[in-house]
């Protein structure tokens, strides 16, 4: 199994979660994707994709300036 | 001086230091003075530890600094304004005392109304108002004798008591009336804040009456609406207040339209001698001129002082009315208001445009920018601002007071577009959200943008087509029902696809794109193109 990270940090909605869309694409199942965000528009939409596409969101800690979640694809 | 807290000292203090010789009476019937009763709500949920922290002065403290004699526990019961006295019950001494006046202030602030329904007597229903309503309450949830609650309400006070309330750990009911929380605001803003505190975790019921409280051994056990039972073991009612005007009433004091105490931009009653001020007393909208009820600290304050140097001889700068501007903060997120909204403006008989823009309160690429949205209404006919609401988890305060500022100086939606507003990342965007507003509604008074907002496409969603030209990846995760998707770089090749629709609504993250978009079709000659406003961003009802 792979890991990706994807650094979208600075990138603005929608930029990361296209970033996440691609690589989930790539990736296989049961493949880890990180992602650093800056843009708080993405914890919403980060819930929501996994929930319409079934891949599962292992861990999301925010602190006031950063977003990483951990997304195993399904 | 009839009253202590907010009007009533700030009234008190400013003659005193006017005119040194003056002798100042204040009383109260209340056991604290001069305390913060917005505090209140913070004092519940314990980010205010202390009682001391809410209470600013004891009465000997008053003295002491101000030379001011404050007596609590005294109830005035009459006046006399022929003969200039008033009655007043001690309330521990159970005798009636005598206080003489040559000027007197009646600022007897406002009374939470309580609906007459059955129950509103049990233990454990409370409102609040006072210090000792904030100590009630508290006790309560530190005895751990609450793990349900229900706030009757849905205005600031009961969101700010849900919102402490449900840093408890307290499960929190809302039940509110009118169609959603914050009923002073516009809809759509209000919803996006209702959306946030259900988020949050806090139940919200709208379009709700409460029809009665049920208890077991005078105690409440839940609380029955036209919909539903919910369990409580504390009630909060938050349905609004009342201004105490029984005093002035009595001896003939003219009340205004909204039933409080009618006042001169001086605080000067009809009765010569006797001022008001404070929440007992009217205000008049800047806007409009005329009479409203804005029972702020803020403006209890102002017209306080303002009663002061009145009273003291100095006429020259009254209070020519106020915007009845407020905020909120809920959880993290905040919302103000300035003005007239939609609503009221059309009410109030103007001709309004509005516009609804979503931005950030920081530069995006300076680390911990929120995002806020601003609603701007503005005057279709003359292009003077009306009212504005601004939204978000960033910082509103700074919009909404510029806002407010620019009003109170009558200013245009031209002349807001172009003030020199502060700017650097960590501050503001190189466009400051409101003038990207005021560019967005400038664009619409001209005809060059054809929007739609959000609750007028909500209404008609089954008659348009909605068209989402946002990327894949987020078409997929939400999007307005029934929407098709064409992306925004694909619109134009594929724009035969939309030929044969009467109307197209495009819509796009916050709008930008969306009028980009809409600039183009135009240009290929669609007529029956119209963008939505702020975007799926702040399009607060259901997605898919
Ligand atoms: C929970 C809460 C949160 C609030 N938050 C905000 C906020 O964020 N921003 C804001 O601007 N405003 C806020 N307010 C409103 C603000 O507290 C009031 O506008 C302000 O207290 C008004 O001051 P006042 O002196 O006119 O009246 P009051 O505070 O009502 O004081 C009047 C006093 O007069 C006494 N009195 C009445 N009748 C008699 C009588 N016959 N004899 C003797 N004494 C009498 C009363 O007991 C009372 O002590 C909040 C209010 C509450 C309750």
């Amino acid at each position: 199994m792979a890991d990706f990270n994807l650094n979208c940090k600075g990138l603005q909605c929608p930029g990361p979660i296209v970033q996440v869309f691609k690589t989930a694409k790539e990736a296989q199942s049961g493949d880890i994707i990180n992602v650093k965000v800056t843009d708080r528009g993405f914890i919403k939409d980060i819930q929501a994709w996994c929930k319409k596409t079934g891949n599962e969101l292992k861990e999301l800690n925010e602190t006031e300036t950063e977003i990483q979640v951990k997304i195993q694809k399904k | 001086m009839i009253g202590a807290v907010a009007a009533g000292t700030k009234t008190a203090a400013k003659i005193k230091r006017e005119n040194a010789d003056a002798e100042i009476v204040v009383i109260t019937k209340d056991e604290h003075i001069s305390y913060a009763g917005c505090g209140l709500p913070y004092f519940i949920g314990g980010v205010i530890e202390e009682e001391k922290e809410l209470v600013v002065k004891t009465p000997q403290e008053f003295k002491q600094i101000t030379d001011i004699d404050v007596y609590t526990k005294l109830e005035a019961m009459s006046i006399h304004s022929k003969e200039k006295y008033v009655l007043a019950m001690d309330i521990l001494e159970g005798n009636v005392k005598k206080y003489s006046y040559d000027k007197l202030v009646l600022a007897t602030g406002a009374t939470p109304f309580i609906p007459q329904i059955e129950g509103a007597d049990l233990q454990g229903v409370h409102t609040v108002r006072t210090v000792n309503d904030a100590i009630n309450i508290r006790s309560l949830i530190d005895k751990g004798a609450v793990s349900k609650a229900v706030v009757v309400g849905g205005g600031f006070i009961g969101l700010e008591v849900a919102e402490n309330l449900h840093g408890k750990n307290i499960e929190v009911s809302i039940v509110e009336f009118a169609h959603h929380i914050l009923p002073s605001f516009d809809e759509e803003i209000a919803l996006y804040a209702q959306n946030y505190m259900s988020d949050q975790g806090v139940n919200i019921y709208t379009c709700e009456k409460v029809i009665s409280i049920k208890g077991e051994e005078g105690r409440v056990k839940k609380i029955i609406t036209d919909q539903r039972e919910i369990e409580a073991d504390l009630v909060i009612m938050s349905v609004g207040v009342k201004p105490n005007t029984k005093l002035a009433e009595e001896i003939g004091i003219e009340l205004g339209v909204t039933n409080a105490i009618k006042v001169n931009n001086f605080m000067e009653t009809s009765i010569e001698g006797i001022y008001a001020v404070g929440d007992c007393a009217e205000n008049v909208n800047l806007i409009t001129g005329k009479p409203a009820w804005y029972p702020m600290g803020s403006t209890a304050n102002k017209m306080g002082r303002i009663a002061g140097l009145s009273m003291t001889g100095d006429q020259k700068n009254g209070l020519k009315g106020v915007l009845g501007t407020t905020i909120v903060k809920l959880f993290k997120l905040n919302a103000g208001k300035t003005g007239l909204s939609e609503r009221e403006a059309i009410k109030q008989g103007f001709e309004v445009e509005t516009v609804i823009v979503p931005a950030n309160d920081k530069a995006h690429y300076y680390p911990g920018y929120r995002q806020i949205i601003t609603k701007l209404i503005a005057d279709k006919n003359t292009h003077k601002i009306l009212g504005a609401q601004v939204v978000g988890e960033g910082v509103v305060d700074k919009p909404i007071d510029v806002i407010a500022t620019a009003i109170t100086f009558g200013a245009k939606v031209e002349d807001l577009e172009n003030l020199d507003l502060a700017y650097a990342p960590p501050f503001s965007m190189a466009m400051a959200s409101t003038i990207l507003a005021s560019n967005a509604l400038l664009n619409k008074l001209a005809g060059r943008m054809n929007g739609i907002n959000s609750f007028e496409l909500k209404k008609r969603l089954d008659e348009l087509l909605v068209v989402d030209i946002r990327d894949e990846a987020s078409y997929l995760i939400r999007t307005i029902p029934g929407a098709i998707h064409i992306p925004s770089e694909e619109l134009i090749y594929r724009a035969d696809e939309l030929k044969n629709n009467e109307e197209i609504v495009l819509i796009c993250k916050v709008g930008k794109i969306a009028y980009l978009s809409y600039l183009k079709l135009k240009k290929l000659g669609f007529q029956n193109v119209r963008i939505l406003e702020g975007g799926i961003s702040s399009y607060p009802y259901e997605l898919v």
